[in-house]
């Protein structure tokens, strides 16, 4: 497109009183590109004023100087222009008040001592939007040739049928696989179900029954029992699926990556390329390489992992303080479950009738943990089953529940409070240290309980509260054929539970298109998994219609721009290949990658990776932040007697630029030496452009970008973790150029931490003012 | 490591508490708002979270031993900030009922104090007695039952129930009720103490009794000034009828004790002079429990957030009775109408009579234990002043 530039300064908001507009408009003028000053041009005249330039003069790239970009966005959209938003008012003026800023006095101006920042800093960020439209361009959306609007669903369980329930109902053809010979998964093993509705006072008769009628009753959903996904391939919108039955090997059956003691040879050296080649494909011999399609393979659109789970297996002497393996009445809460659907509760031992039964929440041994892969639903079982106790024996049945956490979220409470009204069901918080023989019986003691220091309890049985594993932790189940594995990829903090981040984005796995729910996200109760797979099955739909539109499906949903490559100087160094958060490409045998736009998040991680810089969006790439920072000024002693420092900060736009924003919203006020640029992830931070600012002068850089670790905000799960292994890179390069390494700084804030955020931003300022000036300054 | 206690619920002892009125026991969820807010409660070891979840989990040695029970005042604070409507000022209360009749022995009389449906037969005990005692009287010509006595002289009740058959009745009755709660006082104290050495709750190995008695003169102010109620804040009105009942108690202790003086060792009959200091104190006494338990009657029907139960009914109704069946004989007496004061009079007695024999299965009962159980808090360290 043959772009027409126009700059527009807003002077509402406060811009116009404390900027001077005039030379701001010079900035402009100095370019050649025409100017327009309005009041408000978020007011219906002032958006009239930019249509009609648009209109008449044929105007397409406008460079709008007023808010930050992430308010009145509906308001400046126009379409078939590229606009760039220049953030004055939160980023300049409503941050840096002339109160503490004060605007220069006559006799101050170009004296070759003095200097207003705040006007520089406004100046500046006009130039880096101008330079930035100047290499950026309109997306064009990436649409597949043909699209499948299948969905599939992985297991036949309560989740698995009621999402493909739901998925039917909004008009998709589903088809649901399950690995047994019938439905109904763990739901169809249970003597009673928790309650699912008001008042949630009383344990409910298992529903399962009706839920496969309704799912009968759609001629939308076709169920294949006793079938496994032997591998999924290509990418939303197209995958191919290879089923096969249980127990069964087909050259389809999905490669899996070279184990790590594979990798190396008997000295511990990593093999060559070559080398690891063979032996890989020595690994998979008789299976299809990953990027050879099935041709017999069934097309899906997206797929639902409904997985489940599976009651954990205490190891031998694992639990033996609780007796599990020595005593025979010592139970976990599953083979309880079992008993109880079979009939009356007794003893295994001895088929007594067990009229006393306590119940074991944690596990004991020092800390207050529950048993792994437990949650609330574990303690919310203990309460069901405490019933059954009272169920059997109404006369003289006595549960006992011992826990370390009683967790009853939501109006699952009430269910709590009914229980705690039976008077032969007694609860305590406590650490259960044994369960001993007591002649025929059983002796639990606990301490640290709410009824003393060291209790006991007679026990005919005693349960363990033990968790639901999910389905993913033993086997990857959807058997991806992608280069970076066939499972989810494990980072090491979810226990093989398979979400992307449990809080901001459930459902969303690692793996775009694959959208799990129920017990293989987190251990969960019927209701939780039902309302999980509605909203697995939504993502599902949200997935194929953003595919169909050539959209990104999330976060950055609707997002029309996508990676692309520069083939030609590939080094097939894999790099993108291995660093993509989610996957998304595929390298062939050279190793030169594949991408699959749809699989991709568009974070830009791959292009904070490529060395040879060759992969860029349509309106995010290399060149457009290289040209962003040069565009800064950066003043030397041949400008000002003692000329301001110059410190870019490449901000990540997901937590830490709202944060600024909000900053400024608030009138807190930092540093005007810094030049602030939003990147998509810090992720998708190229160190080339800390080179480019330290080699135009500029005293430092900083990223400011979400927590990682355990606890981590990054809305593409990596982006800041690879950025800081980037940065520790990054203070080699810099110290072989005589650089102090302090120059570089990587932070971390969190989105409500905007009254944290001025001083991060202004004790790396001080830091770097008391290393002096970037001895590059004026080269 | 303290030594393991082997739990073992009693769920008849839950279900039984509930009928008194802790029927909100189980709704405890151990939060412990009710101890930190109870304004009285000593901060080693306070109460009554952990009374709390003892009853729920039917522990009911355990809780009937334990002293806190009665350094209870049941003043409401915590009923009223339970966050789960546990009501554990009224659970406490319903324990306190269930232990007045543990320790008093005696069982059977206990449960039928507890139970309205027995209420009329307890009524029937003293008619019957002091019927049968008066025919008995008239059989061997003492002729102390009299239903139409003559005389030229204005009559008075003693005409009709004579002094000597009511005080012959009263006084061993009164030393049955000492009797009663001395047993039970020695029952409570050893389990108390047990109960506090166990829980750490005592500083002190052994009972010394001069301890104790310190102790007790200690907390004596405390008790006269009513400074527990007093530091209640939803139930501080209810310190004003209960001083007043107290008092006139008190009073009229004293006034039965010098009458009773006047008639066994001085010979001076009835009825004494309006103008006898002695007769002022019985009137004023006379007058201030019946206002002193109409308020009760009042507080407890105006206060809708806690329970009352039978019996709590029981003992301020029998009070009120006793007030107003006294006061009522002397004004139909100076009224004239002596017939009808003898028959008020003697439903006076019976009332008497109730209070004096059922006290160590009443609620009445709280005066021996509460005052033992404060003292001792005060003598074993923990602080009751």
């Amino acid at each position: 497109m043959d772009k027409k530039y126009g700059v527009y300064i807003c002077t509402g908001c406060g811009i116009g009183e404390a900027l001077d507009i005039e030379a701001l408009k010079g900035v402009a003028e100095e370019e050649g590109l025409p100017v327009q000053v309005h009041e408000t041009f978020c007011s219906p005249a002032g958006v009239d004023v930019l249509k009609k330039d648009i209109k008449d003069k044929g105007i397409n790239t406008l460079v709008l100087a007023a808010c930050s970009r992430r308010v009145m966005f509906d308001v400046f959209r126009f379409d078939g222009c590229i606009v760039d938003r220049v953030n004055l008012r939160e980023g300049v003026v409503w941050s840096h008040p002339r109160s503490q800023f004060p605007v220069l006095a006559e006799d101050e101006k170009d004296d070759g001592v003095h200097f207003d920042r705040v006007q520089m800093m406004a100046e500046d960020y006009l130039r880096m939007g101008m330079a930035r439209v100047e290499k950026v361009s309109l997306p064009e959306p990436f649409k597949l040739d043909t699209l499948s609007r299948r969905i599939l669903v992985i297991g036949g369980g309560l989740t698995g049928i009621s999402a493909a329930i739901d998925a039917a109902k909004a008009g998709y053809e589903v088809t649901l696989v399950e690995k047994a010979g019938a439905l109904g998964g763990h739901a169809a093993t249970w003597r009673k179900q928790l309650p699912l509705g008001w008042p949630y006072a009383a344990t409910t008769a298992p529903m399962l029954q009706d839920k496969i009628r309704e799912l009968e009753s759609h001629s939308g959903i076709s169920v294949r029992l006793n079938t496994l996904v032997a591998r999924i391939a290509g990418q939303p919108g197209e995958f191919t699926v290879t089923f096969k039955k249980p127990g069964e090997k087909t050259e389809f059956d999905v490669p899996f990556p070279l184990p790590d003691d594979m990798k190396v040879d008997a000295n511990g050296k990593e093999l060559d390329v070559e080398t690891l080649r063979a032996a890989y494909l020595k690994f998979n011999e008789g299976r299809k390489d990953i990027l050879t399609l099935d041709p017999n393979g069934e097309k899906f659109g997206a797929v639902i992992l409904a997985a489940g789970w599976r009651p954990y297996k205490p190891t031998t002497d694992e639990f033996a303080h609780l007796g599990f393996g020595a005593l025979p009445d010592v139970v976990t809460n599953a083979q309880f479950e079992t008993m109880a659907k079979a009939g009356k509760i007794t003893c295994p031992s001895d088929g007594r009738a067990a009229k006393s039964v306590v119940f074991i929440q944690s596990p004991g041994k020092g800390d207050d943990a529950d048993f792994d892969y437990a949650g609330s639903v574990t303690s919310l079982v203990a309460l069901k089953q405490a019933t059954y106790v009272r169920e059997d024996y109404p006369e003289d049945g006595k549960a006992f529940v011992f826990y370390q956490h009683m967790r009853t979220p939501g109006l699952q409470e009430n269910f709590y409070k009914s229980i705690q009204q039976d008077t032969g069901i007694f609860l305590t918080k406590g650490e259960v240290v044994s369960v001993s023989p007591n002649g025929r019986g059983l002796v639990v003691t606990a301490d640290n309980t709410l009824l003393g220091e060291r209790v006991q309890v007679k026990a005919d049985l005693v349960v363990l509260a033990t968790g639901m594993v999910p389905a993913t932790k033993d086997d990857p189940v959807v058997n991806l054929a992608y280069r970076q594995g066939p499972a989810f990829r494990d980072i090491g903090l979810f226990k093989g539970y398979c979400d992307s981040n449990f809080i901001c984005f459930p459902y969303e796995t690692q793996r775009t298109g694959i959208y799990a729910a129920g017990a293989v996200r987190r251990s969960m109760t019927v209701e939780e998994c039902i309302e999980d797979a509605s909203g697995a099955a939504l993502k599902a739909i949200q997935c194929l219609e953003s595919t169909n539109r050539g959209c990104a499906v999330h976060p950055r949903s609707g997002d029309l721009t996508y990676p692309d490559f520069f083939f030609q100087r590939c080094t097939q160094c894999k790099r993108c290949t291995e660093e993509c958060p989610f996957g998304a490409l595929d390298d062939d045998e050279r190793g030169t990658p594949k991408p699959n736009p749809t699989r991709c998040r568009r974070c830009g991680t791959c292009m904070g990776a490529c060395p040879e810089r060759i992969i860029g969006f349509a309106d995010y790439n290399i060149d457009s932040i290289g040209s962003m920072v040069k565009a800064v000024k950066v003043p030397s002693a041949d400008d000002y007697e003692e000329p301001p420092m110059r410190i870019l900060g490449l901000v990540c736009e997901n937590d830490a630029y709202p944060t600024l924003d909000i900053a400024g919203l608030n009138r807190l006020s930092y540093s005007a030496d810094v030049r602030l640029i939003p990147v998509r992830c810090l992720g998708s931070v190229n160190v080339i452009w800390i080179k480019d600012a330290l080699s135009q002068g500029m005293d430092g850089v900083f990223l400011l970008g979400c927590k990682h670790g355990d606890d981590y905000q990054c809305h593409f799960v990596k982006g800041s973790e690879l950025a800081s292994i980037r940065m520790k890179k990054i203070g080699e390069a810099l110290s072989s150029l005589a650089l102090e390494t302090e120059r570089v700084a990587q932070f971390e804030v969190a989105i409500d931490e905007f009254d944290k955020v001025p001083s991060i931003i202004n004790t790396f300022v001080e830091s770097v003012e008391a290393l002096g000036p970037n001895p590059f300054k004026g080269f | 490591m303290a030594e393991a206690i082997m739990l073992d619920p009693d769920v008849g002892f839950i279900k039984e508490v509930g009928k008194l009125g802790g029927g909100d026991l189980k709704k405890c969820y151990q939060c412990a708002t009710c101890s930190v807010v109870c304004p009285i409660s000593p901060e080693n070891k306070p109460f009554p979270r952990k009374e709390m979840i003892a009853a729920s989990w039917g522990l009911k040695d355990k809780v009937l031993a334990s002293q806190d029970i009665w350094l209870c005042h049941n003043c409401g604070d915590c009923t009223t900030r339970c966050p789960r409507g546990a009501k554990p000022g009224d659970v406490l209360g319903a324990i306190r009922a269930y232990a007045v009749a543990d320790y008093a022995g005696f069982k059977k009389l206990g449960l039928m104090v507890r139970d309205p449906k027995k209420l009329p037969l307890l009524l029937a005990i003293p008619a019957v007695i002091f019927l049968v005692a008066g025919f008995l009287s008239n059989l061997v010509g003492l002729n102390w039952l009299n239903f139409a006595p003559q005389g030229g002289h204005a009559l008075w009740q003693a005409d009709y129930l004579n002094n000597y058959l009511v005080d012959i009745i009263m006084i061993p009755t009164f030393f049955f009720a000492v009797g009663v709660f001395a047993l039970g006082l020695k029952r409570f104290v050893a389990a108390m103490h047990a109960n506090a050495l166990a829980e750490g709750k005592s500083h002190r190995q052994k009972i010394d009794p001069a301890g104790m008695i310190q102790a007790l003169i200690r907390i004596v102010p405390t008790i006269i000034k009513h400074q527990k109620f007093n530091e209640c804040t939803e139930n501080r009105e209810r310190s004003t009828a209960h001083m007043l009942v107290l008092f006139s108690f008190v009073g009229l202790f004293i006034v039965t004790n010098c009458f009773f003086f006047a008639e066994w060792v001085l010979h001076i009959e009835g009825p004494y002079s309006q103008f006898n200091p002695v007769k002022w104190l019985g009137n004023i006494a006379g007058i201030a429990l019946v206002v002193g338990s109409l308020l009760m009657i009042k507080n407890r029907l105006a206060k809708k957030t806690s329970v009352s139960s039978y019996w709590d009914w029981y003992l301020v109704w029998l009070v009120f009775a006793l007030g107003l069946t006294g006061m009522l004989t002397q004004v139909l007496r100076l009224g004239g109408l002596y017939g009808l004061s003898a028959v008020v009079y003697f439903a006076h007695i019976i009332a008497i009579w109730c209070l004096f024999a059922y006290t160590p299965f009443s609620k009445l009962a709280h005066l021996i234990y509460r005052t033992t159980a404060m003292a001792y808090a005060e003598y074993s360290g923990r602080g009751f002043k």
